[in-house]
């Protein structure tokens, strides 16, 4: 459900730039702390954590349109800097076969790397605490699907009175191209409207949202338990 | 995912004009395409738009198969008709945006060679972002064959039915489970075939 499945042209050009910009830097700055060497190693792991979560959006539960994301486990196995460029390349890979637009991969890495992070660190923390490997990584996972699921939330948010300008826009011009925040002024009813329909979304999203957290949760917390039971080696836990 | 193989299979086995043009033409004629999509809110002019590709993808002789690839991107445009407040003029500006979006991208990977493609952008984009991106590109295709191999043994062996919910639950994770291991050895070695054959952090690719 973090998954921004937006397609190109929806959200206003400034918020999907900032969107690229941001993650770039981000990109360039956990890269530029990443040994090269350590790198260069882990690339082929890296090729193929994100080869699974390809896979993963392709199995798709069809009644609430969810699939796993499989993005904490992944966060789990390469950690932190390494899961930002793998679902830096997950999104570039998802919007080249056509799932979301390629205009939206910057907010999709960011919101989707929330979730590989968080889970990561989330999971790390009730691992300490708990010292049982299921309830720590459903924890972990559910936790980091609710922020980024929010997050996902405040950058639709961010683009409502762009939707409200297409919504009203039939028949008052053929192109569009702003680079600014500036906007049209709306009368105290269609800022409502616009309010409104954002609950509405909340409203059918959060519910789906919900059912995808646990799924998700059970699903990688099932995924941990048969992983560690083969190859103990690979989720590094301490005892 | 399985119409992915399909999709290389056209791109280097395809004839066409289109199959043939120089893949920094096509990318050039996405990035035009997408330029349109992100500034057009014009219902006819996105139609036309939709119409032209449509027919490029027919005279280019993709596989028909992979036309449904292009569809797919629809079931998470329907979350807008809740955010519009069921607009008919927003939502055909969605969906005719995601649909021209869709086919074009599809159409740029069924009539390139990803090599070709990961060649070009490698002209632009950091040396290893490009080969993450190779390197996940050619993990799809080996994982692939073990997903479609665990999918057929848990269904041979009844491993998912709907009537044992929890059971099946436990299977798809366990199948998830094999393919990461798997995935994992598999990408060990990876690793060290690249490094008896020179690997020394970057990879060169062949010419157009």
């Amino acid at each position: 459900m973090s998954h921004i499945h937006f397609p190109d042209g929806v959200l206003p050009v400034w918020l999907w730039a900032s969107g690229f910009i941001v993650a770039i830097l981000i990109g360039g700055i956990l890269l530029r702390f990443t040994k090269k060497e350590e790198l260069t190693r882990r690339l082929p792991l890296l090729g193929m954590m994100a080869a699974v979560m390809v896979l993963g959006a392709s199995v798709e539960i069809v009644p609430i349109a969810y699939h796993v994301n499989l993005t904490v486990f992944s966060g789990i196995l390469l950690g932190p800097s390494l899961i930002f460029l793998a679902t830096f390349v997950v999104n570039v890979v998802l919007a080249l076969f056509g799932h979301g637009g390629i205009t939206v991969i910057g907010l999709n890495t960011l919101t989707l790397s929330i979730e590989g992070i968080l889970g990561y660190y989330c999971f790390r923390f009730f691992w300490r605490v708990l010292k049982r490997l299921t309830p720590a990584i459903f924890l972990g996972t559910f936790i980091a699907l609710l922020f980024s699921t929010f997050a996902m939330i405040g950058v639709v948010g961010l683009g409502t009175s762009h939707y409200e300008e297409l919504i009203h826009q039939e028949g008052k011009g053929i192109f569009e191209f702003h680079l600014s925040k500036e906007k049209e002024e709306h009368h105290p009813g269609e800022a409502a409207e616009e309010k409104v329909n954002l609950r509405r979304f909340m409203a059918i999203v959060l519910p789906l949202g919900f059912i995808g957290w646990i799924l998700e949760g059970v699903i990688t917390a099932l995924i941990a338990r048969y992983v560690q039971r083969l190859r103990p080696d690979l989720l590094r836990l301490k005892n | 995912m399985i119409q992915l193989s399909y999709l290389d299979y056209s791109a280097v086995e395809g004839k066409s004009f289109l199959h043939r043009l120089s893949p920094t033409l096509k990318i050039i004629g996405m990035l035009l395409v997408l330029f349109v999509i992100v500034t057009l809110r014009h219902l006819p002019g996105l139609f036309l738009l939709y119409v032209i590709l449509l027919t490029l993808f027919f005279v280019a002789r993709v596989p028909k198969k992979i036309f449904s690839l292009t569809l797919y991107p629809l079931i998470f445009a329907f979350l807008f008709i809740f955010l519009s407040g069921f607009q008919i003029f927003f939502i055909l500006l969605i969906f005719l945006k995601v649909l021209c979006g869709s086919t074009g991208v599809v159409l740029l990977l069924a009539s390139t060679p990803y090599p070709s493609i990961f060649s070009v952008l490698g002209r632009v984009l950091p040396s290893i972002f490009v080969m993450a991106l190779f390197l996940t590109y050619r993990s799809i295709f080996i994982l692939l064959t073990v997903l479609e191999e665990t999918q057929h043994a848990l269904y041979l062996r009844g491993g998912v039915q709907w009537k044992h919910p929890w059971r099946s639950l436990i299977n798809i994770s366990n199948g998830f489970g094999h393919l990461i291991i798997q995935g994992i050895d598999a990408s060990e070695k990876m690793y060290e075939s690249m490094l008896i054959r020179g690997f020394k952090g970057k990879i060169h690719y062949r010419g157009e």
